[in-house]
């Protein structure tokens, strides 16, 4: 049995908190915050990377080959600002595999929309974020996203997907008509302090399976979530505060008895 | 101009199309910011609105302070380099700025069209409303604006950029810019509306954004503009006004002494139009170029809104007597004199 590449974001490297899909993931204990660079070089790690093809897709569709040193394959400074791909594609013969992730690289503007990434098809089966988070966003516990699985650039329907996270969380969907599915990422961050800012970052996996004939294609989308900021925000709070401004602006606002009228 | 459609009128349908545009027009520019108009719209429209069409230009300059410039100085790089991304939005900035000039306060901005619609709400409700802040008053608010500017746009965000303020610090003013929380909850998202507990810092700045947004909320029903006297924009407009294409030119008379109705009707309570007799523009430091004075003046071509060379509308007493006409019944029908004209029969019933 052929394993799944996995995408790894090793701690050591950029201070992230990523583990292994399927590994140990998330002690109880809070790692160290990230770190906000997002314009050096940046490593990742592939499980059993041995004869993949990896591919950086940039912002402008144009592609470059990368090359894989021990399972690590490192990102180049791009200088182009926006989301990339990171595709790793193996072929078993029988057998498909890739693994997609997009991360947000700075640089100078790149005058694209990250719609024509996320639609630009870049392996035969794909799961594609509907869409990925806008810039400068990221995926939190407990929000809903929307997912498209195409096959050679179609939408597939009925076909079972299904969401991992590195905590140990694992939801099943099927793809609608349009080929798209939905998944409330789950808030299974072990160890969470109401009302405290929890910045970990844990890891999830969106994959799938198809069959074409007697040639198998399994496809992973690998993507990082962070603890729902609805933990140490409190509407009702903010609410209430919003109430006595209200109160303290009618006070201000009040108008005696001999108060004109506006012109 | 038709007796129905005046300027003012004009004016609400231009600033409820730009609300419904620049709060819900992400559904056509598109979802991400690199597909929004300009990413420098010199008016309040949030980049927090995922469905928003664009963002103001505050936002950029604050991120640009704090990760390009301030880390620039922190680590001894190229501070022309650290610059140049805030020259590029300052210049996106001044494309549009100089089509429009300060109307993108008075007929763009969405937040400032939400507090003339608290305006009139509070109008029909029949709440007394002040007919203009007192001088004193409104020249002590002035420098409001521009310490916020200065404060929490540049200097805050390129402390926090350089080291010397934590990093909930980067974006200051967005923390604390009620349109942030509008325009979100215009759009079902509650995300905006909170308390965040984190740390002190986050509380301060939190409790800020909130009880300003209620402040303003509250007295917007009862006084013009709250929220516009202490804006940040209004003050990087005001940096830019001579430059604006469009224009506030007053042709003083003899007769500009004693009269004064342009300062009333001002909703920023901008007395040098009545008593500045020496300058030609008049587009103050304050002014939106609403063209509510322009509206007010009785005399002819007296107070005149001009684009370049050429006048788009000026003061003349015939429309001055239509519209004041008009103002009059606007102001008459309110809740409060509908309730006292009714007939004493269903003021019996219902009591």
């Amino acid at each position: 049995m052929h394993q799944l590449l996995g995408v790894v974001i090793p701690a050591c490297m950029l201070s992230l908190a990523g583990v292994a899909i399927g590994a140990d993931g998330g002690g109880a204990t809070k790692p160290p915050q990230p770190a906000h660079d997002h314009r050096g070089e940046k490593r990742i790690v592939l499980e059993n990377g041995d004869g993949a093809i990896v591919t950086l897709w940039k912002p402008d569709l144009s592609t470059q080959q990368l090359t894989l040193d021990h399972n690590v394959v490192t990102i180049p400074m791009t200088g182009i600002d926006n989301y990339h791909a990171i595709m790793a594609e193996k072929d078993w013969g029988d057998h498909k595999e890739a693994v997609i992730r997009y991360e947000y690289r700075f640089g100078r503007p790149s005058k694209q929309s990250p719609s024509r990434l996320a639609a630009k098809q870049k392996t035969a089966f794909e799961i594609v974020p509907d869409p990925i988070p806008r810039e400068h966003y990221r995926y939190h516990s407990l929000e809903t996203w929307d997912y498209l699985v195409r096959f050679n650039g179609k939408p597939v329907n009925d076909l079972e997907v299904v969401l991992n996270t590195a905590n140990g969380s694992q939801l099943s969907s099927t793809t609608d008509a349009n080929g798209r599915v939905s998944f409330q990422i789950p808030d299974d961050f072990p160890g969470m302090i109401e009302g405290e800012r929890d910045k970990r970052l844990g890891q999830f996996t969106v994959s799938s399976e198809y069959l074409e004939g007697d040639r198998r294609y399994t496809t992973q989308l690998n993507a990082g979530y962070r603890v729902n900021p609805a933990h140490w925000q409190s509407t009702r709070l903010g609410l209430l505060v919003v109430g006595i401004g209200f109160i303290a602006g009618g006070f201000l606002g009040r108008v005696k008895s001999n108060g004109g009228k506006a012109q | 101009m038709n007796n129905s459609i005046n300027l003012s009128v004009l004016r609400k349908i231009v600033q409820l199309g730009a609300f419904i545009f620049f709060v819900y027009g992400g559904l056509i520019t598109g979802y991400y910011l690199d597909d929004k108009i300009s990413g420098a719209l010199p008016a309040l429209s949030c980049a927090y609105d995922f469905q928003g069409s664009d963002l103001c230009t505050l936002i950029p300059i604050q991120h640009q302070m704090d990760h390009r410039l301030g880390e620039a100085i922190a680590k001894g790089g190229n501070l022309l380099m650290g610059v140049m991304p805030t020259l590029i939005t300052l210049g996106t900035f001044l494309l549009f700025f100089v089509v429009l000039n300060k109307a993108f306060c008075g007929w763009i901005c969405p937040l400032g069209t939400f507090q003339e619609i608290l305006q009139i709400i509070g109008q029909k409700l029949g709440l007394q409303r002040h007919e203009s802040l007192s001088r004193d008053l409104v020249t002590r608010i002035r420098p409001a604006k521009w310490f916020i500017l200065l404060l929490l746009v540049f200097a805050f965000p390129l402390l926090t950029g350089i080291g010397m303020l934590n990093h909930d610090l980067g974006d200051p003013f967005c923390r604390i810019c009620p349109s942030r929380i509008l325009t979100t909850l215009a759009t079902g998202e509650t995300t905006q509306l909170y308390l965040d507990t984190a740390n002190t810092t986050t509380i301060v700045m939190s409790l800020l954004g909130d009880f300003i947004f209620g402040l303003m909320i509250a007295l917007a029903l009862t006084v013009r503009q709250p929220f516009c006297r202490i804006c940040p924009m209004l003050a990087l407009h005001a940096v830019f006004r001579k430059i604006g294409l469009l224009r506030l030119i007053k042709n003083g008379t003899p007769r500009c002494d004693r009269c004064g109705l342009c300062a009333k009707a001002c909703p920023m309570d901008i007395h040098e139009i009545h008593t500045d007799m020496e300058s030609r523009n008049v587009t103050f430091e304050d002014c939106t170029l609403c063209g509510r004075c322009v509206e007010f003046c009785p005399d002819k071509d007296v107070l005149q809104l001009k684009y370049t060379l050429l006048p788009v509308f000026s003061s003349s007493p015939q429309y001055f007597k239509r519209r004041k006409k008009r103002q009059t019944q606007w102001e008459k029908g309110n809740l409060i004199a509908w309730y006292k004209k009714r007939p004493m029969s269903a003021k019996t019933e219902s009591s």
